[in-house]
């Protein structure tokens, strides 16, 4: 009888050594991820800081954003970008919690089949056909139709933005309400509670940190979303700072998609080039923050339950 | 003549870009071999790419500004400058707005020179219009002016467009007030000139500057204004344009890279067909303006002989 | 009677009957309302977009999908743009699924809990929140400008690629992760190496749900426009080129970039044209995000 002795017990070289490969592989593709990052980090920080050493510091505290005349004031696009950010969160704040409050404590299997494939639609909408949408028909039909707004408004934008971030809203408050566990309703009914009782004040206050994250995740895309602006909010040449929603404005993102459909291209004297990659870092280092302050609400979702 | 084959790599400004882009179709049927990019960013971005040895021919719809050929030169890029057709610049503003139908080159200035940043009406211009109104071959003044609302879209720095306005309107009187040649800068600047015939048919008392051929094909979204440059209100027209009686026609070019042609000959037959009577008719089908015979004549005379 | 009323007395209060309950009323009236927006904005928008695009889609519906861009609106078409779009989502499958596979495999079979895999984790979820301009941008200053390949077809896929990755590895490690611990158990129990009881067991069981998430992620790159722009896809027109390397080492557009350079043309029919591009460009979308979802139905097991 042959002894079995632990060496019989390893696998033999061949099927080792591709194991070996494999692994190795797979560890290089979760790598390639943290190469990925650092690549955005790198090229950011390189070419902003290469635009802070050759600007004139003024140009960054001056009348407007126009880089073609090297003014490069910061706060104009990014008072663009707060205004139409929050035009959006008033649009997609009540509708996505509101749709996510329904569907987590009151709908039925027949109003679930149709809510969740109409949020599922919008939320596949490419951004490009919500800026033609809010050229075409939200900026005639409910700017202009009620105030003496030009075409091109932050509002129209505004609100074309609000619609393309209320499914995202809507699904990470239906998870956040989902994610109550049920002894905490059934605590609730048992003592005679009616729905909505039960709905606002066990199970809304229990979900409020994923609430929070959702919209805090709302925020962040609303930041980051550049083609509606760019097709429905105007002012892409260069814009005066102004807080008027119902005039045209110009945000960080539609601010770089100008610089690049331009001359960036080419790097010179102009200051174009680096100046999209400062605009781009201010950009990441606003919706990463929001998104880590996103990620802690989530957290404590999970440690609750 | 056989077919050629070769790459064209084309850009420049956004109103020569339509005529360019029916060329280059029409000479693709004919050579099959050839591939061909145009794109329209802005006369001064095109001249960017250009002098940077990037493309093979530059659409512009002003000359080439002095630094802009500095920097070529200092490339060792050789061109040949041909002027292919006419456009006007058209003063646009809203069809609601009755109250307008002539404004000079001084109501220009007043209303959108380097002067007028923060004036958020049109009657905001009334004091300065009368400051000016002591220069003379700038037209009559046509203060006062409405209490309306002004809203401004208009093409931005990197447009052609931009520089011709300007240098029509606006720089001569700067210099006579020793200001700055340049526009106000608080208004809605776009390339796109569909932005702009937008940006100025959705408001009822908006301003705003546009090609002619653009301002003309959305006759029913805007309303073209009579220009005075110092001698009366003339309405912009093919005829009053082609004419020089409208004080803001300009001439529409091509900027050819003549050291490419050794390697491309795809760029020589390509000009070649633009300026014969097959390619030059892109131009009115773009509905711009033809040249005239002589001016035809002498640009195919300086593409012969260069 | 005490002075706050005791559980038994609420029950009763409302058992009996105590006056009209409105604030349901109207939180449920709020709630249909906000459903009945979100509803009828999509309606909006579909009906919208369908109308302005029946001139061209009705007249000349084969010659618009089989011409190239042209400034001539009667000549115009999107050939170049589904060629490109089709290149460019064939680019984005090639590389981000090995890769995106192979990362979240490794996270999620091979990797231990250290803070190195924690971190990796992290970066991952934060990589998938990053606005797709700024990929645009690293795709900029690194294929474009750093590695000087232009402004070709290969550098919009691959800075596609890059965007949809941590999609594609957060879906896949969702997928991984539902495959319950007895299924691997059952592999490593006749004595399989970790890969072989990945390839074997976990993968072909996981297999719908990473489908699944590829597609959605696929369908999410088709409709991107920003990075395009950022890496120079063309504004203008410009000539078909001739066979495959050409068309990815040349000039390229998309639909999104299509419908983004369209929307500001001057000419009244390019705004049918526009149209008609959208209707082109979501009805895809919406056929490929339908048959993921309805993969998903049908696959989806139960453990």
């Amino acid at each position: 009888m042959t002894r079995l002795t632990a060496l019989d017990l390893r696998v033999a070289p061949r099927r080792r050594r591709r194991e070996a490969i494999v692994r190795v592989t797979f560890a290089a593709a979760a790598g390639l991820t943290v190469v990925v990052s650092a690549a955005i980090v790198l090229s950011l920080i390189g070419n902003a800081l290469s635009f802070i050493a050759k600007v004139d510091l003024g140009a960054l505290w001056s009348d407007g954003w126009f880089p073609r005349r090297g003014l490069y004031d910061i706060k104009t696009i990014v008072a663009g970008t707060l205004i139409i950010a929050g035009i959006a969160m008033l649009v997609a704040a009540p509708l996505g919690i509101a749709t996510a409050l329904y569907l987590s404590e009151y709908a039925g299997r027949r109003t679930r089949s149709i809510l969740k494939p109409v949020l599922e639609l919008l939320a596949a909408i490419p951004s490009v056909v919500l800026g033609f949408f809010a050229l075409t028909w939200i900026s005639p039909n409910l700017i202009q139709a009620f105030t003496d707004a030009p075409l091109f408004s932050m509002a129209s934008a505004g609100i074309a933005v609000g619609i393309l971030v209320t499914p995202l809203v809507s699904s990470v408050a239906e998870d956040a309400m989902h994610a109550v566990p049920d002894y905490l309703r059934e605590a609730s009914y048992g003592l005679g509670a009616r729905r909505r009782t039960t709905s606002v004040r066990v199970v809304a206050p229990a979900a409020v940190s994923g609430i929070v994250a959702a919209l805090l995740l709302g925020i962040s895309r609303a930041i980051g979303e550049t083609m509606i602006v760019a097709i429905a909010a105007g002012a892409t040449g260069g814009s005066l700072f102004g807080l008027n929603p119902l005039a045209p404005g110009q945000t960080m993102t539609a601010a770089m998609t100008a610089l690049a459909i331009g001359s960036d291209q080419v790097r010179g004297s102009a200051l174009t080039f680096e100046s999209l990659f400062f605009v781009g870092l201010l950009l990441f280092v606003m919706t990463l923050t929001l998104n880590l302050a996103s990620e802690a609400f989530v957290r404590r979702v999970r440690r609750q339950y | 003549m056989a077919p050629v084959t070769g790459t064209l790599t084309i850009s420049g400004s956004s109103t020569v870009e339509p005529i360019t882009s029916i060329v280059a179709e029409d000479f693709k049927a004919k050579n099959p071999g050839v591939n061909y990019t145009v794109d329209g960013p802005g006369t001064g971005d095109g001249f960017a790419l250009f002098c940077n040895g990037e493309t093979d021919i530059s659409d512009a719809s002003r000359k080439i500004k002095d630094e802009e050929a500095a920097a070529c030169e200092a490339k060792g890029i050789h061109y040949v400058e041909l002027k292919i057709g006419i456009d006007g610049i058209s003063v646009i503003t809203s069809p609601a707005n009755s109250a307008v139908t002539c404004l000079s080159f001084l109501d220009l200035y007043a209303l959108l020179g380097p002067e007028s940043q923060g004036f958020a009406k049109w009657s905001s211009a009334n004091a300065l219009a009368g400051e000016l109104a002591s220069l003379e071959g700038f037209g009559d003044s046509h203060a006062p002016y409405p209490d309306a609302a002004l809203e401004v879209t208009a093409p931005g720095e990197e447009s052609g467009t931009y520089d011709t306005f300007v240098e029509f309107a606006i720089t001569k009187i700067a210099k006579a007030r020793e200001k700055d040649a340049v526009t106000r800068p608080d208004y809605t600047a776009s390339g796109d000139d569909n932005v702009i015939i937008e940006g100025v048919s959705g408001s009822d008392t908006s301003l705003g500057w546009v090609g002619f051929a653009f301002a003309d094909e959305n006759k029913e979204s805007v309303k073209l204004l009579e220009v005075d440059g110092g001698k009366g209100c003339v309405a912009p027209t093919p005829e009053t344009i082609a004419s020089n009686e409208y004080p803001m026609s300009r001439p529409l070019f091509i900027y050819v890279n003549t050291d490419k042609e050794a390697t491309n000959p795809a760029i020589t037959a390509f000009v070649d067909y633009y300026l014969s009577d097959a390619g030059i008719a892109a131009v009115t089908e773009a509905d711009y303006i033809a040249l005239g015979a002589d001016e035809l004549a002498a640009t195919r005379a300086t593409w012969d002989g260069h | 009677m005490s002075a706050t009323p005791s559980a038994a007395d609420l029950v009763a209060l409302r058992l009996r009957g105590g006056g009209f309950d409105w604030k349901s009323y109207v939180l449920h009236g709020a709630m249909l309302f906000a459903m009945l927006i979100a509803l009828g904005i999509l309606i909006v928008l579909l009906a919208d977009v369908a109308v302005r695009a029946l001139p061209v889609l009705t007249g000349r519906p084969i010659d618009f999908l089989t011409s190239d861009l042209s400034s001539r609106p009667a000549r115009a078409g999107i050939a170049q743009g589904l060629v490109g779009s089709l290149l460019l989502v064939l680019f984005v499958a090639v590389l981000a699924l090995p890769i995106g596979v192979g990362a979240a495999v490794y996270l999620e079979e091979y990797a231990r809990d250290t803070r190195i895999t924690r971190f990796v984790r992290t970066n991952i979820r934060n990589l998938a929140g990053v606005p797709a301009i700024v990929y645009g941008l690293l795709g900029l200053a690194v294929f474009v400008t750093l590695l000087g390949l232009g402004k070709i077809l290969i550098v919009g896929g691959l800075t596609l690629a890059i965007l949809v990755l941590p999609i594609v590895v957060i879906t896949t490690s969702e997928a991984l992760r539902a495959v319950p611990g007895s299924i691997r158990e059952a592999a490593l129990g006749v004595g399989a190496t970790r890969w072989e009881t990945v390839r074997s067991h976990v993968l072909p069981y996981a297999a719908p749900g990473i489908l699944t998430g590829t597609i959605l992620s696929l369908a999410r790159a088709f409709g991107e426009t920003a990075p395009l722009l950022m890496v120079g896809a063309v504004a203008g027109t410009f000539s078909a080129h001739g066979g495959l390397i050409e068309q990815v080492t040349g000039p390229y557009t998309a639909l999104p970039t299509i419908v983004f350079n369209w929307a500001g043309q001057p000419q009244d029919d390019f705004r049918s044209l526009t149209a008609a591009t959208i209707v082109v460009l979501v009805a895809v979308i919406l056929l490929v995000n339908g048959t993921a979802i309805v993969l998903r139905n049908r696959y989806d097991r139960r453990w």
